[in-house]
């Protein structure tokens, strides 16, 4: 294993995100530091996070339910961290079109505020797969590679990068769900996003039993499915709605 | 279908983190490719003195007290030395001698291509075991260097080539700035930051008085400042140069001599920029050309070539605190300093751990983008400094002390969220 079964990690965990960030986002500087804003966010979330649970760190006993409490937790956190992120981006929203009215130009499109959820949700999951997969890939860099003894078909850095590529896609594309459900109102869309990340985290304690990882990266995979299947629906309504208001008018 | 907002907005901030983010990856990947032939015990051997290092000379066994005492001894007599240093360059600028200036800037520029960078270059070449004969890699070296000092002063040069030549001057001093030891370079961050916000915002700070003075001669600061164009916005490494560039070029001869530079006379300078600024209100681009014609720039390799013939090769640092960074028609403007000193803190990071690496370039990126915020409130010079590097630090040690733990053991579990 050489340098490029490093990048080849790196790609895996990244690679959708990387091709986001060149088609769409590199385009508009503003969506490039809404990125950068979004993802310093969720740095400061994990800190915090990790402050908290650091006493705890590490679990000495077997049993499984202290993870099951950090999951937990720790996706309730990051949900919270998700409401704060909206609030800010509704000021944000509201100066941007202070700003449009003062330059005369028109007001934030659909697909605006649409792209500006991508980026925030792009950042999030650059930001995890980063620091969950790209940070511990370094070793992968070298001659050897390394197995973890829960799950030996396959080299720890290949699961951990296949884990990110779905965490980071459910972390891109839950955020878009979710600003589109505040600013509708929708429950639905607003409960779906904590839920299939919750669902998401406790796929992967299935990893914990020894060889667990045969069943729980699939069913990942799957919840990962799920949410871009959602997210699609979703965009096209909007924009299926918003397209007849437009000709409407 | 109408342009919105968001199109063009935060154009000139990414103008200036795109370089910055540029620099900061070379010394990254720089360090982490150096590091692991030589361990530490290579280092604290082959350690030479430096202007950085001169009271105390730092060896791993020595007790943290003795190592922290140490350490702040080194980064007050290197902060005075740059002090020392612009103080100097503040009076040469103040009677007038610019041709002074710029030949000095010259050499550095060169010195520092050539050399430092000539070093590194025969390091990576041995670390990658490329097959180069002597004579080829010596004239590649000086061709290179040769360009760069051209690129560096004079206006006939395309932008792009400038700005990345600028990036290159940060990369290699960064890199050699990562080589002081740890915590000497915590200290002298902290002790560099701590000088910038003095030197810039207090009335009697010698960058202040810089500021001041260039300006109120309606020339550009005397330093070597990255200018991110507004109009233009080509980062240096972007891939579309050369229609930049062409339209830089032609107002640029038509309007002002082809190297006003050459002319050592102080007084030639300003009056070819301002004429042509004047004539060319119009558009963007060529406003900076004339920027580039004078002998702005210079001020960072000089202050640091000074004090390198002696043994020391960190003292360019002190170069570098002329960053500030300073809002005009031009755009933004973000001294080499700047970048070296961002680089140096993520090169350092980078000798622990990739986590560390990110965590400190988000902190150093959002606070760049913090100053840059305060610039847009405030109006003038400001510091770039203080906020990056104090959030840099903060976030380094917190990532190391309570992230790293974290999340190595859920992930090496396979736990994630």
């Amino acid at each position: 294993m050489t340098v490029a079964a490093g990048i080849g990690y790196a790609l895996i965990a990244l690679g959708p995100a990387l091709s986001i960030f060149v088609s769409v986002i590199a385009r508009k500087p503003f969506l490039v530091l809404t990125v950068l804003s979004s993802t310093l966010f969720w740095l400061v979330s994990l800190i915090v996070l990790s402050g908290a649970w650091r006493w705890f760190l590490p679990v000495k006993s077997t049993a499984s339910w202290p993870y099951v409490v950090l999951l937990v937790t720790s996706v309730g956190f990051q949900e919270v961290v998700r409401l704060v992120f909206w609030k800010l981006y509704k000021k944000l929203e509201e100066m941007l079109d202070a700003f449009a009215d003062r330059t005369s130009k028109p007001r934030l499109f659909l697909t605006d505020k649409l792209l500006i959820a991508l980026a925030g949700g792009l950042g999030h999951g650059v930001a995890h797969a980063i620091f969950f997969c790209l940070s511990l890939l370094t070793p992968a860099f070298g001659r050897a590679t390394y197995y973890v003894e829960r799950c030996s078909n396959m080299p720890f850095f290949l699961i951990s990068a296949i884990i990110s590529l779905g965490f980071s896609i459910i972390h891109t594309f839950s955020m878009v769900i979710a600003f589109n459900g505040y600013a509708e109102g929708r429950k639905s869309d607003q409960i779906f996003v904590p839920v299939i990340h919750i669902i998401a985290a406790i796929m992967t304690l299935i990893n914990l039993v020894p060889s667990g990882c045969v069943v729980g990266v699939p069913l990942l995979g799957f919840s990962t499915a799920v949410t871009l299947q959602y997210c699609w629906v979703m965009v096209l309504r909007r924009l299926r709605d918003n397209h007849g208001r437009q000709t409407n008018n | 279908m109408e342009r919105s907002v968001l199109d063009s907005l935060g154009l000139e901030i990414v103008g200036v983190m795109s370089p910055v983010s540029i620099c900061m990856l070379f010394v990254v990947l720089l360090v982490s490719g150096f590091t692991p032939p030589t361990t530490s015990a290579d280092h604290s051997s082959s350690a030479q003195v430096t202007a950085a290092t001169l009271v105390y000379q730092e060896s791993p066994s020595d007790p943290p007290s003795q190592k922290l005492a140490g350490a702040i001894l080194n980064a007050a007599v290197f902060v005075a030395l740059v002090a020392v240093v612009t103080f100097v360059l503040v009076v040469l600028y103040y009677y007038n001698y610019t041709g002074f200036l710029k030949a000095y800037m010259r050499f550095s520029a060169f010195f520092v291509l050539a050399s430092m960078g000539g070093s590194i270059l025969f390091s990576l070449l041995r670390r990658l075991s490329l097959p180069i004969d002597a004579p080829s890699a010596i004239l590649l070296l000086l061709n290179f260097s040769a360009i760069g000092v051209l690129s560096v002063f004079s206006p006939a040069v395309p932008i792009v080539l400038r700005q990345s030549y600028m990036v290159a001057l940060a990369i290699i001093v960064a890199a050699w700035f990562t080589k002081l030891p740890e915590w000497t370079t915590w200290t002298l961050l902290l002790a560099l930051a701590a000088y910038d916000l003095v030197a810039v915002l207090c009335p009697r700070g010698p960058l202040r008085i810089l500021v001041d003075l260039a300006s109120s001669r309606d020339e550009d600061l005397p330093a070597l400042v990255y200018e991110a164009r507004p109009t233009v916005a080509n980062p240096p490494s972007s891939s579309s140069p050369f229609p930049a560039a062409s339209v830089e070029l032609q107002p640029q001869t038509l309007h002002s001599n082809p190297n006003p530079d050459h002319t050592p006379d102080p007084d030639a300078n300003p009056s070819p920029s301002r004429s042509s600024s004047i004539s060319n209100h119009a558009d963007h681009s060529v406003l900076e050309i004339d920027s580039i014609a004078e002998e702005t720039h210079p001020l960072v390799p000089t202050e640091a070539s000074r004090s390198l013939p002696e043994s020391s090769r960190s003292n360019r640092t002190s170069s570098e605190d002329l960053e500030e960074m300073f809002d005009t028609t031009r755009g933004i403007r973000l001294g080499l300093g700047d970048f070296v000193f961002y680089s140096v803190l993520v090169g350092r990071a980078a000798m622990y751990d990739l986590m560390t690496v990110y965590a400190c370039y988000l902190a150093i990126i959002s606070g760049l983008g913090c100053t840059l915020i305060l610039l847009s409130v405030y109006r003038h010079a400001l510091p770039a400094l203080p906020i990056s590097i104090t959030m840099g630090v903060i976030f380094y040690f917190l990532t190391r002390l309570l992230m790293e733990p974290f999340v190595v053991g859920t992930s090496t579990s396979l736990l994630m969220f």
